[in-house]
């Protein structure tokens, strides 16, 4: 599935990623690697560091520790991974690849998408699209959707096409059905010529056949165009059907890295240490409901929120 | 069948809803509210016997009083009522300065718009995510808003003389203020997925302001701009008497000719006119899609 676009390396590499948000460790040491062509995906508990890890890569939180390298190209932490920012990076080359230096515009960058989508629901979905090259275009081509340059524009449609939305261009975003906003999101992606797609529970809104249609979507772009492909699912079935590698999270560690035919028992375990640690939360708290004042319990949980 | 609804449930204690010191607290605060008061009342001689003596005279201030002077002549003052309808003396002069009053306040409106915009975008944290910066906007507004239209009436009535541009100058730069920490609250709310999404994509601050903070609060910064309308037009009134034209300034000419049936035909104007501007900006209001 996956063999003919497999190069040497792996296009996004995270090693040993580790962040707290206070005393709250949420990532502890977090490694792992997704290759051109492939979809991988991330399963793991509420809170155990899935959105926190896609959103390190991304630059949204600066990581306190750990390496984040992008077709060898080092990110820098909590920076975003746009073209312009990474224009700037010192990038060493290996003498072997004859290449010795990039334009700005050809630096692979990493994209997102979210469960929630982030459109502008005012906005055109061509609008939208075109927002996805902000990253490479001066101001006085992007203080306005008028200013957006004609090439920008038809690289727009050329991506809406690959999410098969092309004829809903003039429409506005907030029109469309959370499946098809969800393909624009990814138009956006591609917009931004991003190498790497992080997605971050992108079905957990949509219903089960526009669930089938994004996943299929992702699926090919990682067959047909190559991106490296990284996926938080809550859904262990259509990670199995869809990628070629599950990972599996827990505490803000890897817990387990294999092949899309993972057991049934490693998926479970993956779930069992949030419902034990839920169910020791409860105790705890009829424990100190018993003891103590009520308003000192709601104190001590004010000043965790702040 | 029976065992569901005949299962014992534990008796608990019902928490108490006041605590004995929330209450000593609220006495405190009561009786301190009370001495306030009753202090301010003293310091401003705001009692009912002053009550009593005011309203004799307003009473001649709106139906008039015969005068007798030492030299035994009696002189009829006329009072507010009734009006002063006269068409070509009085109304028609004061509808032109009611306009006067409505193009002082539109043009202080809208002449404020690309500063507002521009204090508005670098006090919002969704726009503007260098702290300095952001405290510098804040600060100069701040000190604009605290410097009433009035004062800066009267500032630029002094530096260029009576008439309707200062009044002009003065609200511009008070609404700038005023404006620009409205919008920039509109801006703190807006969310905040969309300028993520721009931020991943590499926009820069300014992109994803002008990319996914405008378009998205664009309604409620409309809805914002009509509202500062309808209170600049209401401010405008007030910066007239002292000075800054419009039918303000006529308010205060006829009250100082002791012409009180003139001056109350330009007060019922002025109900008028702020009870259409206030329709008018609602009606809008309603049209752009926030209320
Ligand atoms: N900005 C933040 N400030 C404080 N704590 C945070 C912040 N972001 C995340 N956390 C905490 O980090 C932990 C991990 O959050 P994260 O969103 O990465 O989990 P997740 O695996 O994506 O969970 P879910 O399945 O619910 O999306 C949670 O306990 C969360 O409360
Ligand atoms: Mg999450």
């Amino acid at each position: 599935m996956r063999a003919d676009h497999l190069s040497s390396g792996a296009m996004l590499r995270v090693d040993g990623l580790r962040k707290a948000f206070g005393e709250k460790t949420v990532l502890d040491g977090l490694s792992f690697e997704v290759a051109s062509g492939e979809v991988v995906s991330l399963l793991g508990a509420n809170g155990s560091g899935k959105s926190t890890s896609l959103r390190c890569v991304v630059g949204l939180e600066r990581p306190d520790g750990g390496t984040i390298t992008v077709d060898g190209v080092s990110a820098r932490p909590g920076e975003t991974t746009g073209a312009r920012s990474s224009g700037e990076l010192a990038r060493p080359l290996a003498p072997s690849e004859g290449v010795t230096a990039r334009s700005a515009e050809a630096v692979p960058t990493v994209a997102m998408v979210f469960q929630k989508i982030h459109l502008v629901p005012r906005r055109s979905v061509l609008d939208n699209v075109c927002a996805g090259a902000l990253g490479r275009l001066s101001l006085s081509r992007s203080w306005s959707v008028l200013a957006f340059p004609r090439e920008v524009q038809a690289e727009a449609m050329a991506c809406l096409d690959r999410v098969g939305l092309a004829d809903r261009a003039r429409e506005k975003a907030g029109r469309l059905s959370g499946g098809q906003q969800q393909r624009v999101a990814v138009a956006r992606a591609l917009c931004q010529r991003a190498q790497v797609l992080l997605a971050d529970e992108p079905v957990s809104a949509l219903d089960p056949a526009a669930s089938e249609q994004v996943m299929n979507l992702l699926r090919s772009l990682a067959d047909d165009d190559g991106l490296a492909v990284a996926a938080v699912l809550h859904q262990p079935d259509l990670a199995r059907r869809f990628s070629d590698r599950i990972l599996g999270l827990a505490g803000g560690r890897l817990v387990f890295d294999s092949s899309s035919e993972v057991t049934d028992q490693a998926v479970a375990d993956l779930y069992r240490p949030a419902l034990e640690a839920l169910e020791a939360a409860e105790a705890a708290e009829a424990a100190v409901a018993g003891s103590t004042a009520p308003k000192e319990s709601t104190d001590s949980a004010t000043k965790e929120f702040a | 069948m029976t065992g569901l609804t005949t299962a014992p449930r534990p008796r608990l204690d019902i928490p108490p809803r006041y605590r004995p010191a929330g209450i000593a607290t609220g006495a405190v605060v009561a009786i301190a509210l009370i001495l306030v008061h009753w202090y301010a009342a003293v310091q401003t001689n705001t009692s009912p016997k002053e009550l009593l003596e005011g309203w004799r005279g307003l009473w001649n201030f709106l139906f008039g009083v015969d005068r007798t002077y030492p030299n035994g002549k009696t002189i009829h003052q006329d009072g507010a009522f009734p009006l002063d309808l006269r068409w070509s003396e009085t109304i028609r002069p004061g509808l032109e300065y009611c306009l006067l009053t409505i193009w002082i306040g539109l043009l202080g409106t809208t002449l404020s718009i690309p500063a507002a915009l521009f204090f508005a975008v670098i006090s919002s944290r969704t726009t503007n995510r260098f702290v300095p910066l952001w405290f510098l906007g804040r600060g100069v507004m701040s000190v604009l808003r605290a410097v009433p239209e009035t004062v800066y009436a009267l500032m630029f009535i002094a530096a260029v003389g009576f008439g309707a541009f200062p009044g002009v100058i003065a609200l511009a730069i008070h609404n700038v203020a005023v404006m620009g920490k409205l919008w920039s609250e509109a801006m703190d709310e807006v969310d905040q997925g969309p300028v993520e999404a721009l931020r991943v994509a590499g926009a820069s601050p300014v992109q994803s302001a002008a990319h996914a903070v405008l378009p998205a609060v664009m309604p409620s910064l409309l809805g914002l701009l009509l509202y500062r309308f309808d209170t600049n037009v209401r401010s405008s009134v007030i910066l007239g008497t002292v000075g800054a034209g419009g039918i303000g300034f006529f308010i205060k000419t006829e009250v100082d000719s002791f012409h009180f049936d003139t001056m109350m035909t330009y007060v019922c104007m002025v109900i008028v006119l702020i009870i259409v501007i206030d329709l008018f900006s609602a009606w809008l209001r309603k049209k752009v899609g926030t209320v």
